[in-house]
């Protein structure tokens, strides 16, 4: 086996992992927080308006 | 053929330079194509600058006379990083701080002209020395097969570059780019597979015999291992803040085009460069003692493939040059509109006289460039040795810093860039008379960014920032893309929806392409590593 050879082409491969370890720690720091929150957000929001469809079909 | 090829090129680039024409109604458009760019375009774009001349040529050269492995594994290396951190940590930064130019990076974060100035000077000292450098010679190149005379060859591209650039803009050079990056992906995966398999695995692994250390990384000429780390350094620093990639980013729709260009450009940039360079490495096994070793790639599509296939190389080789030129054209010419013309002379322009501006810009640089191109005065060739480094060691440091350090003002901008530059070419010219001398490894580069280093944070150290500079740094650390691009999204209707969508997208593009990668670099490395 050349370790040259192994070397180039394991550096070829290292680019694309690493731009994908990069791309998705941003995703996971910058992004999931947010929609987490948001879906959160969403779900009180359709909790109320459940509980108002509720109070007033009773009505 | 090399006539109609040449001639249907430039045509297509005068028709999609009249084309986009129309969209470009306000110098926003014309200088970021208004924030349309999708990730089909970025990626293009990228993918399109990343592949100059000089890898088609001058590597391909390196790598067919000394071995693939010379230039490849750790000085490309060094670049795909550096391209990596020029889209995500640098351009993606300065585009969430709604920068059009990289000057215009520096006039918002120190609201200085002399910082603005210098800063301006070393863009354009640099683009030019390192485009028009290569301008030339994949011009002369061309010159030799089309057998069009040299200096009416030059003045046919200005004109053409000047349709797309002129009446198109950043639009412009995106859209030629793309459609360019097509055509030179032709070459990595048509032209220089035909080349490998004509020349077979077993027989490029043989070279070893005939050409001691072919597949190492010292190579023919045995490099040390200093050089090749040298190497590294020189491009990922210099890839980092290239004008010319970091640029690319600006046109991006959001964030999301942002993230997966990362990943896919990021991709093309290997993919691009190691098919050509292994390609030339199989041309010595086809044809030895090509001279000079730069018409490798040349020889091995006019010689090995089908005319029709050839005729694509050829159009490859002219969509580099092109690329590498328009590039050239528009970042100096949006220098001298947006950032000397508009800013630093503060001229209150209109949308039609900024417009206006930015088309003038664009034919005085094509002018002069053409005219540097033909005269090729000997202080060109002076520039190129030093121009490539140029931002490594004037803008590096004082970009990092900026972003990163709220002590970072002004002054040790000021001194940084001029110290790192001057240092530079001092040293540079003193190696080069022999006055002085360096161990193996290190060059005039590591010192001279060491010096810019040193003297930034002295500067900085010994000196206050402005209360400007303070703000500006608060409202800088809380900016960023994925806010901006969030706020974006959810005013949209199901905007969280389309957020989600995104995301696994994304994840899905990260996930195909390390498979595509493994996949493609395992293959070679069985073939010709085992």
């Amino acid at each position: 086996m050349n370790v040259e050879v192994l070397i180039l082409f394991l550096n070829a491969t290292l680019v694309t992992v690493v731009s994908s370890i990069v791309v998705i720690a941003i995703l996971r720091k910058q992004y999931l927080p947010v929609i987490r929150e948001l879906e959160k957000k969403e779900g009180q929001e359709a909790k109320v308006e459940d509980e108002d469809k509720h109070i007033k079909s009773n009505i | 053929m090399a006539l109609t090829i040449f001639a249907l090129v430039l045509l297509l680039y005068v028709g999609v330079g009249a084309f986009i024409a129309r969209y470009v109604k306000n110098s926003d458009d014309f200088y970021t194509m208004g924030g349309r760019g999708s990730t089909l375009l970025i990626v293009g774009t990228l993918a399109a600058t990343y592949l100059s001349a000089a890898t088609l040529l001058g590597i391909a050269g390196v790598s067919y006379a000394e071995g693939p492995l010379v230039i490849a594994t750790l000085g490309s290396f060094g670049a795909w990083i550096g391209t990596l951190l020029a889209v995500v940590y640098v351009g993606r930064k300065m585009k969430a701080l709604n920068c059009k130019t990289m000057p215009d990076f520096f006039d918002k974060r120190f609201n200085n002209k002399w910082v603005s100035i210098i800063a301006i000077v070393i863009m354009i000292v640099g683009l030019v020395g390192y485009g028009v450098i290569q301008f030339i010679g994949a011009g002369l190149v061309l010159s030799e097969i089309t057998g069009i005379n040299f200096k009416l060859l030059i003045v046919l591209f200005t004109v053409a570059l000047i349709a797309f650039t002129a009446f198109g803009g950043m639009y412009g050079v995106v859209v030629t780019d793309t459609l360019m990056f097509f055509t030179m992906l032709a070459i990595s995966v048509v032209i220089a597979p035909m080349i490998i398999g004509q020349a077979g695995f077993e027989q490029m692994k043989g070279l070893s015999e005939t050409l001691p250390n072919f597949w190492t990384i010292g190579g023919t000429e045995d490099r040390s291992i200093g050089w090749s780390i040298s190497q590294f350094l020189v491009w990922i620093l210099f890839f980092t803040c290239m004008p010319a990639l970091v640029s690319r980013v600006f046109p991006a729709k959001n964030d999301f085009v942002i993230l997966k260009t990362a990943i896919i450009g990021v991709f093309f940039a290997p993919f691009m460069q190691l098919t050509v360079f292994i390609a030339a490495g199989g041309m010595q096994v086809l044809k030895p003692n090509i001279t000079p070793a730069d018409n490798a790639m040349i020889v091995g599509f006019m010689e090995f493939t089908s005319p029709a296939i050839a005729g694509v190389g050829l159009a490859a080789l002219m969509a580099s040059i092109m690329s590498t030129a328009s590039t050239l054209f528009v970042l100096v010419g949006f220098a001298l509109s947006r950032d000397l013309y508009e800013r630093l002379f503060e001229k209150e322009l209109n949308e039609k006289q900024s417009l206006t501006a930015a088309r003038i810009g664009q034919v005085i640089v094509a002018v002069i460039i053409c005219a540097i191109a033909i005269a090729q005065p000997s202080a060109i060739y002076w520039i190129s040795i030093y121009a490539g480094s140029i931002f490594a060691v004037g803008w590096l440091p004082t970009i990092v810093a900026s972003f990163e350090w709220k002590k970072m003002n002004s002054k040790a901008a000021s001194i940084s860039m001029v110290a790192g530059v001057a240092s530079f070419i001092l040293f540079g010219e003193l190696i080069k008379a022999g006055i002085m001398t360096l161990p193996t490894g290190v060059d005039e580069l590591m010192l001279a960014l060491l010096v810019s280093v040193a003297t930034l944070i002295i500067a900085a150290l010994v000196t206050k920032p402005t209360t400007y500079e303070l703000n500006y740094f608060t409202e800088m650390k809380s900016t960023g893309m994925a806010k901006i691009t969030i706020q974006e999204f959810m005013k949209q209707p199901d905007g969280l929806q389309k957020i989600k969508k995104q995301y696994k997208q994304i994840i899905t593009v990260s996930v195909l392409f390390t498979f595509i990668s493994v996949v493609v670099w395992g293959y070679f490395f069985i073939k010709l590593g085992l």
